[in-house]
């Protein structure tokens, strides 16, 4: 239904719009009042670090009605450092299909002199170009505004309308932030019959204030910032937000979504004969599974044509954002992106017969938990839920969850090229997603697969020179997360004479002077095999004379060692793994005649839990061995365990630079 | 958000660059063109590999450039045939072509893929016009498409026109080299005729051609051409000469004067129309002879004056190195460029090239000889003044005869010190400003002592192995004056984070660095010297009843220097420099020091490095240098230098000998 302009819902509308927007339309150069009202508020508590400080944020939301969304954003910071210049950009993110900047202003109270103003016509606007952002065709623009003078001292602050015609009937505010917030306020102007209900995500907001006349609302003050650390949570799993879901009068609607459920069941039905086959798929099905003699091998081939055949092309415009292209459109092309790929692995499977769903999900795990609430915007990707043949058991089926009411659910990620059917990347495990089926949504938590999944194990047979020369062959299985990473920078290399850097670089990090005598792969492509290096190798000099002693260290290769928690400041947000592992080194180093052990480096013993580190350095006969093993168990380490880790971390450099030391003895 | 505001500024940046072109107004005919497609060959279709581009994903079959710059509307038409050789190779199916609005259209956009089995499927698809920055008089757009069917063996191709806007004649371009290698490619220009009103000639100049490549030359026909086969893909390295030098290019350059051929004649006109500029800024003002007066002492030696001079110029507000303006505040400004050195002075600032021309003009009023030079700067080009581009003279810098010695100053460029240039304007040509003759002549060539990086520590070992103490970093030179550019607009906070993570990767361990003093960031004529208080946990490693300790505590700048055994382009370092190392560290009482590393002394070669450890009653005394003495260096010593790398990482990793026995003997 389209609203009637002159009916009263939204002639209050338009009237709190214009009272909201007034500064905007009145001709002046000065900041408006609201800017220099805070001109010399006290600051929240803030330090060196902090780079600004929002002094005030107020996003209100009118809804003209079903069609029309129209959002006045202003916001007012305090360059604190020359760092803080970055907040004399105004940057709008907007969907040009669906939405429109109507204006903007932007305005700059220099600590002395007269205040600056610049406008919509000093702004510039921009998309992303092909490969940014994973896309090749979107209608995503930033609409940019530069502020003068933005300078430590000085207070910017802009005022922007957006016009947008809404996907689904919610909104998020966003109003934690990088810096120090002082008070920042969301308002809700809703036509007569509308409703809403909010949720906070990260947040302990409270309730809203009825402002009366359908307004609604909310403030928060003196919220902290959030300080950027090396592999912390995704922004979203740790920002404060508020959802804010809105029903049109006549109570509940297809886009309205309060619950996993009804998101899901928004999804659904946007999905509707998406998955259709067409002819040449069922063509193309019937070939690609003719000799395969079971469901399983069916599965596999099929997974494997849309994984590898279909090329990733991402062309979202407006609700092509979220809704996939037709399988037969997808088939036909050849390319899609991850819900194409999701869409038309679907429709194949059901063509043998096996059933399967959407997972709608965020590549960063964190991003969505149990307490988050069912939004639309918390998701970024979407791979598949396919649901087992009860009699189909497999080893190989590892990424597998018991679903109450669907049984045994295999879940696959078709855009992952390098991950073999039956697992998932470390992104992927333990992460939340929504599983949509006919029934409607809901959150799920995929596995963690087992860490010997994902690991390298190395294994080295070297000999040791009288003249400290190292030499040998090595081995390096690699599978998992580890070799899907190892296969991508193989595939990517341009020049066959490169390839090989990926060793080299791992035999710098550990051998001062090395030289490379054979290097070959084994299966670079075939994600469902290891990813196998082998190599031989001199290193001159390896060992060092002492005096009468020869000192050699037993870890050859390979660092485990990470500096993440080498800082002054003590961590705030917990640790997050990319996912479980197993790495695994023995390198047997057989001695140089009349040389004996003097010292052995001690034995390691670290489990900590969330990772263990063991290693162990041995004599046998003339031959060194030494074998070590790292293993991450747990994804996500907190805060209260830092300095666990940091220990953790301490043991393994302290192991890696240990040395055995030899002797000459005479015969 | 801060990911948008980041990709407005990349964005911003961008079309600022490309909008950088020559352009001469003027009327032009023009007629449109016709292309077709051109039939592929069986050896195109089969081919699985190209044996001068081993392990390439994709190359191009055949490009085509043909400029027509006769007619009323002046256009090019270009073709690309580009073979997929592998799966992701495919992502060359994903088509952006980028025009500027104002100057060109692009029409007549064709393309299809050929199958392997000769099959062909035509683009028909929609092809979208993507708006990469709209702003006030800007319209930067690209047409963007994707092709269907792209597979591993087959042949894509696309052809468009680029038709250029009336009344324009616009300077072109044929890059030759691209990021796939040129199985043959064909490029023409017709250039503009000229009529009973205008008189427009075009010359051209070429670089880095393919090896047995005839120069692009004039037909009969009046048409340019250039044939070009088995162009090698271009790479990129670390420490390479710029890009832009490497690549294969040919510019044609349309001018309404009659091209000079002879370049001494050239530069000669050239020579002394830039000298009458420069006198006419610097004059004789006798005002600055006061000006002088004030700076220096009639009894100050030479040399001392000069210094004197410089420095005070230095204190002068340089704008060319303070935060860029906006338009808003460059209006509120109202500045205009000074008219001569003496109203820089009055003014009390200028840009960096106003300050230099101060200099010259306050040198002369103190009675030296000195004379302006226009040189090229080697940060994006290596001049050649056989290709008489006056436009790359951009730096200006002044050469003083003093006691039959040439000193070389540019204090316009902040922070430089006396007696260096800036890195970009050494060992480079430059015109020496006459208005009788003026010639070519050498700047300043670098030597590594004039940019060194000394590092003083006081460290004591702790029996768990923990190094901690103190440490003083000076850099001096250019090393100084790139640190004291880089932060010239940041605060405190942020230059001693700079600093601290600068001493981070000095040393090739996790370690705790805190700043202790307040750096000297103003004064070039300073060394810059940081403090700190310094530790590395574990650094040293136990064996048995052995302790060791590495000798290249500051060694991990060297590591990963050169890693890989194949080169490609010659090696490049923006100035010569020193590393030089005094380290003393206490042990624990009574432990003694049983083995110390033989040392090295390596001196007199373009590289050189000294290692020497010393026990001085308990104490450890290392001292250690690297010098890097070269700044271009071909690629056919890249071995040898490799290896000498390599030799320096082996001489760090040796090891102390550390005997604690004879303190628990004791006790």
């Amino acid at each position: 239904m389209r609203a009637n302009l002159f009916s009263p819902r939204v002639l209050t509308a338009v009237g709190a719009l214009f009272f909201i927007c007034t500064p905007l339309f009145a001709a002046r150069t000065d900041a408006p009042d609201w800017m220099h009202a805070v001109v010399s508020v006290p600051l929240p508590a803030h330090d060196e670090k902090d780079n600004a400080i929002l002094l005030y944020g107020e996003d209100n939301l009118s809804v003209v009605s079903r069609e029309k969304f129209r959002t006045t954003v202003r916001r007012a910071y305090k360059i604190l450092r020359p760092e803080g210049r970055e907040y004399g950009v105004v940057a709008i993110p907007f969907d040009s299909l669906n939405s429109k900047v109507t204006s903007i202003h932007a305005w700059c109270i220099p600590a002395t002199g007269k205040d600056f103003e610049v406008t919509d016509k000093d702004a510039v606007e921009t998309s992303f170009l092909k490969g940014e952002g994973g896309m090749l065709i979107t209608d995503e623009r930033i609409k940019g505004l530069p502020i003068p003078a933005a300078e430590p001292g000085n207070i910017v602050g802009y005022e922007y309308v957006i016009e947008q015609r809404p996907l689904v009937m919610q909104d998020v505010w966003e109003f934690q932030d990088t810096i120090p917030v002082r008070e920042a306020h969301y308002s809700l102007t809703l036509p007569a019959g509308w409703e809403y209900k909010d949720a906070w995500v990260n947040y302990p907001g409270g309730k809203a204030r009825d402002a009366g006349g359908g307004v609604w609302q909310w403030s928060v003050g003196d919220v902290k910032a959030i300080r950027k650390e090396e592999d912390m949570p995704p922004w979203r799993g740790i920002a404060g937000q508020m959802v804010a879901t809105l029903y049109p009068p006549g109570g509940s609607s297809a886009d309205a979504l309060q619950t996993w459920n009804e998101l899901g069941g928004w999804y659904n039905a946007l999905t509707t004969h998406r998955r259709d086959p067409s002819v040449e798929i069922r063509q193309e099905v019937n070939s690609l599974t003719a000799s395969a003699p079971t469901t399983l091998a069916k599965m596999q081939s099929v997974a494997a044509f849309v994984q590898r055949d279909i090329r990733y092309v991402a062309i979202e415009l407006g609700i092509g954002g979220w809704q996939p292209h037709p399988a037969a459109d997808v088939f036909a092309h050849r390319y899609g992106d991850c819900k194409d790929k999701a869409t038309l692995l679907q429709s194949m499977l059901k063509e043998i017969g096996v059933d399967s769903y959407y997972v709608i999900i965020n590549a960063d795990r964190g991003s969505v938990t149990p307490e988050t609430p069912a939004y639309v915007g918390a998701f970024d990707h979407a791979i598949v839920a396919i649901k087992l043949p009860e009699d189909l058991k497999d080893r190989s089926l590892i990424a597998t969850i018991k679903h109450p009411q669907l049984g045994t659910l295999l879940f696959f990620d078709p855009t992952n090229e390098k991950i073999p059917f039956g697992e998932i990347g470390g992104y992927l495990q333990a992460n939340y997603g929504m599983l949509v089926t006919p029934g409607g949504g809901e959150l799920v938590k995929l596995p963690q697969q087992p860490s010997d999944l994902s690991g390298i194990q190395r294994n080295g047979k070297l000999t040791l020179t009288i003249s400290g020369d190292l030499q040998g062959n090595v081995e390096e299985v690699r599978v998992g997360d580890r070799a899907a990473g190892s296969r991508e920078l193989y595939t990517t290399t341009e020049k066959s004479s490169d390839r090989i850097k990926p060793v080299e670089n791992l035999l710098a990090d550990s051998l001062s002077m090395f030289h490379i005598t054979y290097a070959t792969v084994s299966n670079p492509e075939d994600p469902a095999m290891p990813f196998i290096w082998n190599y031989s190798f001199q290193a001159a000099n390896y060992a060092k004379y002492a005096g009468n002693l020869l000192l050699v260290r037993p870890r050859v290769l390979g660092s485990k060692a990470w500096g993440i928690l080498e800082t002054p400041e003590p961590r705030r947000y917990p640790i997050e793994f990319d996912g479980p592992v197993l790495d695994t080194d023995n390198f047997e180093i057989a001695l140089p005649p009349n040389y004996v052990v003097d010292d052995l480096p001690p034995a390691v013993d670290a489990d900590f839990g969330f990772a263990s580190y063991h290693s162990k350095t041995e004599i046998s006969g003339n031959v060194l061995h030494y074998h070590r093993a790292f293993e991450v168990k747990e994804l996500s380490v907190p805060v209260s365990k830092a300095d666990q880790l940091k220990k953790f971390y301490r043991i393994i450099a302290s192991d890696e630079r240990n040395t055995a030391v030899l002797k000459l003895v005479t015969p | 958000m801060s990911i948008y505001r980041s990709l407005y500024i990349s964005l911003y940046l961008l079309v600022m660059c490309i909008l950088v072109c020559a352009l001469c107004p003027q009327a032009a005919s023009a007629s449109a063109a016709t292309a077709t497609f051109r039939p592929v060959s069986p050896e195109e279709l089969q081919m699985t590999s190209e044996p001068g581009a081993p392990g390439a994903s994709a190359i191009i079959l055949y490009h085509e450039v043909k400029r027509d710059d006769t007619g009323s509307t002046a256009h090019e038409d270009e073709y690309y045939r580009i073979k997929i050789l592998t799966e992701e190779g495919r992502k060359y199916g994903d088509i952006e072509i980028h025009f500027d609005k104002a100057l060109e259209t692009v029409t007549n956009i064709h393309a299809r893929t050929i199958k392997p089995d000769g099959s062909i499927v035509d683009f028909d698809g929609k092809v979208f016009t993507k708006s990469v920055v709209k702003a006030k008089g800007v319209k930067y757009l690209a047409k963007t498409f994707t092709l269907p069917a792209v597979t591993s063996g087959c042949v894509i191709e696309y052809y468009y026109t680029t038709d250029l806007s009336d009344h324009w004649i616009i300077d072109s371009r044929w890059i030759i080299s691209d990021e796939l290698f040129t199985k043959a490619g064909d490029f023409s220009l017709k250039p503009y005729q000229n009529n009973s009103y205008n008189n427009y000639h075009v010359r051209w100049i070429w670089q880095n051609m393919p090896e047995g490549t005839i120069p692009a030359k004039e037909g009969p026909d009046g048409i340019i051409r250039l044939h070009v086969s088995n162009v090698p893909a271009f790479t990129t390295e670390d420490m390479m000469p710029p890009e832009n030098e490497l690549k294969g290019r040919v510019d044609f350059i349309y001018s309404s004067d009659i091209p000079e051929d002879n370049p001494t004649r050239f530069w000669t006109g050239v020579g002394k129309k830039l000298t009458g500029q420069v006198e006419g800024f610097v004059g004789k003002p006798k005002s600055l002879e006061s000006v002088v007066a004030g700076i220096v002492s009639p009894k100050d030696p030479p040399e001392v004056k000069l210094q004197k001079i410089y420095a005070r110029v230095q204190q002068l507000r340089n704008t060319s190195y303070e935060v860029r303006k906006t338009d808003e505040e460059e209006k509120r400004d109202k500045e205009k460029d000074p008219t001569s050195a003496e109203e820089v002075w009055k003014r009390g600032y200028g840009n960096g090239r106003d300050l230099t021309w101060l200099y010259l003009a306050l040198v002369r009023a103190a009675g030296f000889e000195a004379k302006g030079i226009m040189a090229a700067e080697r940060a994006d080009y290596f001049f050649n003044p056989d290709l008489m581009q006056d436009d790359r003279l951009r730096a200006n810098l002044v050469v003083i005869k003093l006691n039959g010695k040439n000193i070389y100053c540019d204090p316009g460029a902040a922070f430089t010190p006396y007696g260096l240039l800036p890195w970009q304007e050494t060992g480079i040509q430059g015109i020496l400003l006459d208005k009788k003759d003026p010639t070519w002549v050498p700047t300043l060539v670098p030597t590594a002592d004039m940019s060194r990086t000394e590092r003083h520590a006081a460290l004591t070992l702790s029996e768990t192995g923990d190094l901690e103490g103190n440490l003083t970093v000076n850099f001096s030179g250019m090393e100084a004056a790139r640190l004291r550019v880089e932060q010239r607009n940041s605060d405190d906070t942020e230059r001693k984070k700079v600093l601290e993570d600068t001493v981070k990767q000095f040393t090739p361990a996790a370690s705790e660095v805190k700043l202790t003093n307040q750096p000297e960031w103003k004064n070039s004529a300073l060394p810059l010297v940081a403090e700190f208080s310094f530790k590395v946990p574990g650094w040293a490693s136990q064996a048995g009843r052995h302790v060791l300790l590495p000798a290249g505590l500051f060694g991990a700048p060297e590591k990963h220097m050169f890693d890989h055994a194949e080169r490609v382009h010659p090696i490049y370092v923006e100035y010569p420099y020193t590393e030089a190392d005094d380290i003393e560290i206490q042990l624990p009482a009574g432990w003694k020091i049983s083995s110390l590393p033989p040392g090295w002394n390596d001196t007199g070669k373009v590289v050189t490095y000294t290692l020497a450890a010393k026990d001085e009653n308990g104490k450890l005394h290392l001292n250690r240098t690297v010098t890097v003495n070269f700044i271009f260096m071909d690629t056919k010593y890249y071995g040898a230098l490799r290896r000498y790398f390599q030799q320096i990482k082996t001489t760090d990793d040796q090891q102390v000998v550390v005997d604690p026995s004879a303190a628990s003997a004791a006790n």
